[in-house]
């Protein structure tokens, strides 16, 4: 039965949804289900890691490994693939994972898919369907070679819940850091707000809320709903939001049960990075802006006066 | 400082995409070069107009790509590379980057910028494989390139706890996000000038390449079939008083879609 190897999703010491909706997604492929976790001071993670499913975890757990480097992260994993023969790499949508995926491929001879929406084994060969430009297109994709290193897109599988697995530690060799490319700083973004990829509701506002004003304004909707908070790229490049608040082609993929678009047009890179959302409401004073297209539940009208009243009904409707 | 820049032909993405019996409808397609290598171009120029660069652009794909490379010539770059093989139509991103390593191997660079990944695959694959292949350094999602000296740079990438600033040493590969510049516009005169200038043409003969080299034979991945993608129905849309709108659309969220 193929051997799938889930590389673990953490950030700030604590495993994200991606991490168990992956581990979830494997246990219904195989029995095999080995996961590796990178970091310092993530050795509380290894029991929800088994009781998610796995029965072997790989450990690399050092103050080396606090910040992320391509290089290190990409070792560890190999170490992994390798101890554990993996036939399949799965990680979950990430920068981090787009930086890394691709090299743990590229050192097995194989190959790398990213963003998939699903994966399957049909006559022994893994297949895998996903999204290619901006979302107009999906491709079936067979990988010849293995291990099949795959990034799956947030919110494709779900957690049910039904496996649980044993602890089974295996330490990995630290890596020593790349000296060639090292990390001086990271100027962390403002912690208060929901990580986007796990938010059960994300609120995104576009080119319509202006500036710093409009943004404060819809933000309040967001905290209301203790919602993931985006943006269009329109906002970021206006230096309004910040670069990793873009959902998008280049930014985020994000696919919450709930998606507020507020003021955005909805340009086709934006929409690809939201149009896995279950319910889209969109509030935009043009009735023609394309993001109606798309949008479940569409409110024309301008959103200084909409979204103060949109607040209080819903406060309304949840007491 | 010598820099290889590398820019892929795309598919405008602006454009309807049409899928039929499992393959893409080629009719009516228009072709544009990658909105991220126009950023990787536009970074480069800016690094010959401060810190004085050597610049060469490489570009693979059929003889339409030489619209690319005189559109690079015309945004500054100097000299162009194009790779026209029809062996090279199904590869994917390792064959890129294999082909991309030779050029880098013949030419004695210090430094690759590409985009971040390509608008028709999303991938974002092949930079990062050419570096693991060439065993160079790589820092994907640029958004800022600083000079320290002739053997380091200080980039900034986009990371997902924030702003990683990273020194990194020459020689050295860059992916660079859009946010990093806004690509010039070329000039009218760059672009006549452009027309004159000469594109050196290879092909994998001329690089002495084989199929099995570049990872083709045996192809790593196929694409089986393309689909269209399952369509979002426009939903309800809702005009008029702004109270009475918005409170019904909570209703609705509430008792129809029952997500609040």
């Amino acid at each position: 039965m193929t051997k799938i190897l889930v590389v673990a999703d953490i950030k700030q010491n604590a495993l994200k949804k991606g991490t168990l909706e992956l581990i979830s997604k494997a246990r219904t492929l195989s029995e095999n289900v080995a996961v590796v976790a990178i970091g310092n001071h993530i050795e509380g993670l290894i029991p929800e890691l088994a009781q998610a499913g796995t029965d072997t975890q790989y450990l690399a757990n050092d103050n080396k490994l606090e910040m992320f480097s391509a290089s290190s992260y990409a070792n560890c994993v190999i170490q992994a693939v390798k101890q554990y023969q993996a036939e399949q790499v799965w990680f979950a949508f990430s920068e981090s994972s787009k930086a890394t995926a691709p090299r743990v491929a590229a050192r097995f001879k194989s190959a790398c898919a990213t963003e998939i929406t699903d994966i399957s084994i049909e006559n022994g060969k893994v297949i895998v369907n996903r999204p290619a430009i901006a979302g107009k297109v999906y491709q079936k994709i067979q990988f010849n070679t293995s291990p099949a290193v795959v990034i799956v897109r947030a919110g494709a599988f779900d957690i049910d819940g039904e496996y649980s697995g044993t602890e089974n530690i295996h330490n990995l060799e630290i890596p020593e850091t790349d000296l060639r490319a090292v990390i001086q700083k990271i100027i962390q973004d403002a912690g208060e707000e929901i990580d986007l990829a796990d938010a059960d509701i994300v609120v995104s506002v576009g080119r319509g809320v202006k500036d710093q004003t409009g943004v404060d304004l819809v933000k309040a909707l967001a905290k209301d709903l203790k919602a993931g908070f985006g943006s269009s790229r329109a906002m970021v490049d206006a230096g309004v939001m910040p670069h990793n608040s873009q959902v998008g082609q280049t930014g985020k993929i994000v696919s919450p049960t709930l998606y507020f678009a507020i003021g955005i047009s909805g340009a086709i890179q934006h929409v690809a990075g939201m149009n896995g959302a279950k319910v889209i409401v969109a509030v935009n004073k043009d009735s023609e802006a394309p993001i109606f297209n798309v949008a479940d539940y569409g409110i024309v009208g301008d959103l200084f006066e909409v979204v103060p009243i949109l607040r209080d009904e819903i406060k309304k409707v949840r007491n | 400082m010598k820099i290889l820049t590398t820019v892929k032909k795309v598919v405008d993405v602006e454009l309807n995409i049409q899928v039929k019996e499992g393959k893409i409808v080629q009719d009516g397609l228009q072709y544009v070069m990658n909105a991220w290598d126009e950023n990787a171009v536009e970074a480069t120029v800016q690094l010959k107009e401060n810190n004085g660069a050597e610049t060469t652009l490489v570009c693979m794909g059929d003889s339409e790509s030489t619209l690319m490379i005189r559109k690079a010539y015309a945004m500054g770059i100097e000299n162009g590379i194009h790779v026209d093989d029809p062996l090279l139509e199904s590869a994917d991103s390792n064959g890129y980057a294999k082909v991309l390593k030779k050029i880098y191997e013949n030419g004695d660079y210090d430094l690759i910028i590409t985009g971040k990944q390509a608008q028709d695959t999303d991938n974002g694959h092949t930079g990062i494989m050419l570096a693991e292949y060439l065993d160079i350094p790589c820092v994907s999602n640029v958004v800022a390139i600083e000079v320290v000296d002739e053997s380091q740079l200080a980039v900034s990438r986009i990371g997902d706890s924030g702003t990683e600033i990273i020194n990194v040493n020459l020689p050295a590969l860059l992916t660079v996000s859009d946010s990093i510049n806004e690509p010039r516009l070329p000039a009218l005169r760059g672009i006549m000038m452009a027309k004159k200038k000469a594109i050196e043409t290879k092909t994998l003969a001329d690089l002495e390449l084989t199929l099995e080299q570049i990872d083709m034979q045996p192809v790593r991945t196929e694409i089986l079939e393309y689909q269209a993608p399952s369509v979002r129905q426009a939903g309800k849309k809702f005009e008029g008083d702004a109270a009475e709108i918005t409170a019904k659309v909570v209703q609705l969220l509430s008792n129809e879609a029952k997500v609040i």
